[in-house]
């Protein structure tokens, strides 16, 4: 099964580098855009597939929780003056706090409650937030400029902006990170175990309402982070974090749960579709339909492959 | 008793009736609104009566705003008539989208009824010589030339053919099929029950409705636009609508309808910025401490013990 | 011609081969014993004739007809029902209601028509007080639940999954009684069981199943001083 599995990988690895080179070729810059964009898909997605495949539940705040960290890396910047790159820290605990708590009042009693209980309250939530940074910060866009943020280079006669490649190490850092942590650590270990049957590990001894607790405050947390990083290169309003809970999602569906290396892989892949589909004459307006496409196809071959009855 | 209950009822549907005789714009437009919800969070409901909890509403009511205000722009369609074929687009589009939706389950149901919803708005955006794109297209007519009285009298009688049908239903031999397949799937199958037929027989009817109201929607207002006629608002105040009156019943989501349809004009009043915040805590509230319901919670004071049987004592759980 | 027949089925889950090339029949009127060690693929036997999952090879016949492409709820409708072996009642229901279902769903009736139907199942079962919900019910009533809702089908061909698991004697007895009952109806039954006094009091032929085949074949006396079958039950169980 899962050499199975891993061979699929290297396979679609193998196609995503051969039509990298041939994008590559054909328009450099969304071969570099869609590898920048991917990457940052990615980094939103992987902690969604974590409480996802850990807590079985589907956070559809997901994306709320990135404007959170949004609005708070500006409010930063604008108050105080301090330089996005130095609210990484701060933010990040700021986000994991916020986690905890929503997790402490919310989350954790639908745990047992079933799907339905969770889809509505974490559309609750999703709503709660971004209502409430609406009613302080009103409608209106708002921005961060960094002038480090926009340097480009030049390579090969390719202009390009060099910023945003700062998503890819980020991506990396935060999968290797998950990695060693559910492999190396004792924490990440009992993670894993509460991940492939609760029961199991509860009987073991393992503190599975904490491991749920810091799974989702981790998470969220890993979003705060991705949201510092966005802020210096997007415009900044009540639903700037919205259409990535379903992006998320469609990574996941399409890396398979449980399979955080593919989230990655996913999301150059999509990040490269998309960039193609906009460098195509008008074809920029059809972006979201490629990713709800391939979220909708990944889902349903899914089922009928899974569902004969 | 019985007789009592009815008698209860008639009243209130007489005063519903008579209510643009004394009523002025402002209050006949406030109550064209709740009835317009009322109607999607009793589809809402229906669907999640088969234990399949659909975000696609507000994709279903834009596509049936679209298909008629279209057809009266372009193809210079009698309004009424329009509205019945926004209804008739609707329900063919979920009979054929049917056979692969109604395949998923649960979570996978839910997110990709959601992403129809936004794939639905993408594509008319995107067709601007169709559709007029991002900003819409106007109607050179509101339905009844914008008269107040009638437009509620035909709104008001759409959410009572909705009421109807929903009460019918829960009376039906397919309420037991539905209730059935929410219960336990393989229990449902193994006693015989057509799970796919049923789903699909639900998820066709209540799409249709969601796109005849759509459709009304868009002729009384004479407009149709992406953001707007997508909006959020037609799934989330549905669905707040029916978890706070009750779910799996009819009388919940027409009470919670006019609970909230009321309460939203006030605070839409005192708080221009955010005020679907209410709508959230409603939402998680709810789910936390209520999942009965405001009228099962009521009805729990005074019986002291739920009735039994359908739909009246199913609380959230899956 | 046997009402129920398999030949060559088999079962993969993953790795696990669950049955392995089994072929049987039942015929009308018969009460066949499906016997074996925990684990053995009895309840994926059933699982497999009603459909729940798809075979991953062989063919099942009944009444002559292959049923391998048919759905779950079009096998009931051509006469195959089942209980299960943990009860799965469904909620919100009344016990009559349970037994409706079947009725409705498995027959076609209508409301009125499935209504009364279920009241003479649910008399012909012993099942009293019917219009409670299911809340507090015993397990002798879940299970007299599983088997109404089974027979209120009308079934040709009803599989009875552990229906005494957890009954204590008199109840066992009771379950007994009303076994006999459908079989002088003519049904064909198919019982699963762990007590082995039950089976000898109810089967007239038994298959032992171990890791997915068959090792036995013949009446209960027959099989039961076989030597595998012996080991079978002792090398599983403590
Ligand atoms: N849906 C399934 N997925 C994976 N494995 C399964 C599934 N159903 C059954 N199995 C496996 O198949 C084997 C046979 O199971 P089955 O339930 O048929 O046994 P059984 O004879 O009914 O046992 P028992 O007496 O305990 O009820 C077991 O090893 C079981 O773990
Ligand atoms: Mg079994």
């Amino acid at each position: 099964m899962l050499a199975a599995a891993s061979k699929k990988q290297y396979l679609f690895i193998a196609l995503l580098v051969i039509a990298a080179i041939v994008i590559g070729f054909w328009e450099p810059h969304a071969l570099i855009y869609g590898i920048q964009r991917g990457s940052l898909y990615a980094v939103i997605a992987l902690p969604l597939a974590l409480i996802l495949g850990i807590l079985g539940v589907l956070n559809l705040a997901h994306g709320e929780f990135l404007t959170v960290g949004m609005y708070a890396t500006f409010v930063l910047f604008s108050r105080f003056g301090v330089d996005p790159m130095l609210s990484t820290v701060p933010v990040t605990l700021l986000l994991a706090v916020v986690g905890v708590a929503v997790y402490l009042l919310t989350i954790k009693h639908v745990l047992k409650a079933g799907h339905l209980s969770q889809l509505l309250i974490t559309f609750g939530i999703s709503l709660v937030i971004s209502e409430l940074i609406k009613s302080i910060y009103t409608t209106q866009p708002r921005g961060v400029f960094t002038t480090y943020s926009y340097s480009s280079t030049t390579l090969a006669g390719i202009r390009f902006g060099t910023y945003e490649f700062l998503y890819l190490l980020i991506a990396v850092a935060v999968l290797v990170g998950l990695q060693l942590f559910l492999k190396k650590t004792r924490l990440g270990q009992a993670t894993f175990a509460v991940g492939q049957n609760p029961r199991g590990a509860s009987i073991v001894g393992i503190n599975v309402s904490f491991v749920y607790l810091f799974v989702f405050g981790l998470s969220i947390a890993i979003v705060g982070l991705a949201s510092v990083f966005m802020v210096p290169r997007v415009s900044i309003f009540p639903g700037a974090g919205t259409p990535y809970t379903m992006k998320s999602f469609a990574l996941t569906a399409m890396a398979g749960l449980g399979n955080l290396n593919g989230i990655l892989l996913a999301g150059i892949a999509l990040g490269i579709f998309e960039a193609v589909v906009n460098a195509i004459p008008g074809g920029s307006g059809w972006s979201d339909v490629v990713f709800f496409g391939v979220l909708i196809l990944v889902i349903m071959t899914r089922a009928i492959r899974e569902g004969r009855r | 008793m019985r007789n009592k209950a009815m008698l209860i009822v008639a009243a209130f549907v007489i005063a519903a009736a008579s209510l643009p005789l004394f009523a002025g714009p402002y209050f006949l437009s406030v109550f064209n609104t709740i009835f317009v919800y009322m109607s999607l969070a009793l589809t809402w409901d229906i669907m999640l009566r088969t234990g399949q909890l659909s975000y696609g509403t507000a994709g279903l009511f834009g596509l049936g705003a679209y298909a008629s205000a279209l057809l009266v722009a372009k193809a210079g369609l009698n309004p009424l008539v329009s509205i019945a074929a926004g209804g008739a687009f609707a329900g063919l589009l979920a009979f054929f989208l049917g056979f692969g939706v109604l395949r998923l389950r649960k979570i996978y149901f839910s997110i990709t009824t959601l992403a129809l919803t936004t794939v639905f708005s993408v594509i008319i955006r995107n067709l601007p010589r169709l559709t007029g794109g991002a900003s819409g297209t106007v109607l050179p007519r509101a339905l009844f030339n914008g008269d107040p009285g009638k437009n509620y009298w035909m709104i008001y009688c759409l959410a009572l053919a909705v009421i109807a049908i929903s009460v019918w239903l829960s009376k039906s031999k397919t309420h037991y099929a539905i209730n059935a397949i929410r219960n336990d799937e393989i229990t449902a199958r193994s006693s015989g029950i057509d799970v796919f037929k049923y789903l699909l027989f639900i998820f066709v009817l209540t799409s249709t409705i969601q796109g005849v109201i759509g459709a009304f929607y868009a002729q009384q207002y004479a407009f149709v636009q992406p953001e707007a006629t997508f909006s959020m608002n037609f799934l989330l105040l549905p669905l707040a609508m029916a978890l706070v009156g009750g779910v799996y019943s009819t009388i919940g989501p027409v009470v919670g309808a006019v609970l909230l349809g009321l309460v939203s004009e006030y605070l839409k009043l005192i708080m221009p910025y955010g005020h679907l915040i209410v709508y959230g805590i409603i939402i998680v509230l709810v789910v936390l401490f209520m999942p009965q319901g405001i009228t099962r919670a009521f009805a729990k004071l005074f019986t002291r013990k739920m009735q039994v049987g359908g739909v009246d004592s199913a609380s959230l759980r899956d | 011609m046997p009402v129920l027949e398999t030949r060559g089925l088999e079962k993969r889950f993953g790795g696990l081969l669950a049955v392995r090339d089994l072929s049987f029949s039942a015929s009308r009127g018969e009460i066949l014993g499906i016997i074996g060690p925990n684990g053995a693929g009895k309840t994926t036997v059933i699982n497999l004739v009603a459909g729940i999952f798809p075979e991953t090879s062989g063919q099942i016949y009944f009444k002559g007809q292959e049923i391998n492409k048919l759905s779950t709820h079009e096998r009931n409708h051509l006469g195959i029902a089942r209980t299960f072996q943990s009860v799965r009642p469904l909620d919100h229901f009344t016990a009559l209601e349970n037994v409706m279902i079947g009725a409705l769903f498995g027959q076609g009736m209508h409301l009125a028509e499935a209504r009364e139907y279920a009241y003479e199942i649910c008399d012909l079962i012993g099942l009293k007080n019917v219009d409670r919900s299911i809340d507090n019910l015993t397990v002798l009533d879940l299970k007299k639940i599983e088997i109404g809702r089974a027979l209120a089908s009308k079934p040709d061909l009803l599989f009875l999954d552990e229906l005494m698991a957890g009954l204590n004697a008199d109840e066992t007895a009771e379950m007994i009684e009303v076994v006999r009952e459908l079989q002088r109806r003519q049904l064909t039954i198919i019982v699963v069981e762990h007590i082995m006094a039950v089976v000898r009091e109810l089967t007239q032929r038994c298959i032992v199943l171990d890791g997915g085949a068959i090792i036995a074949e013949g009446s209960y006396e027959e099989v039961a001083k076989q030597e595998r079958v012996i080991e079978a039950y002792l090398g599983k169980e403590e």
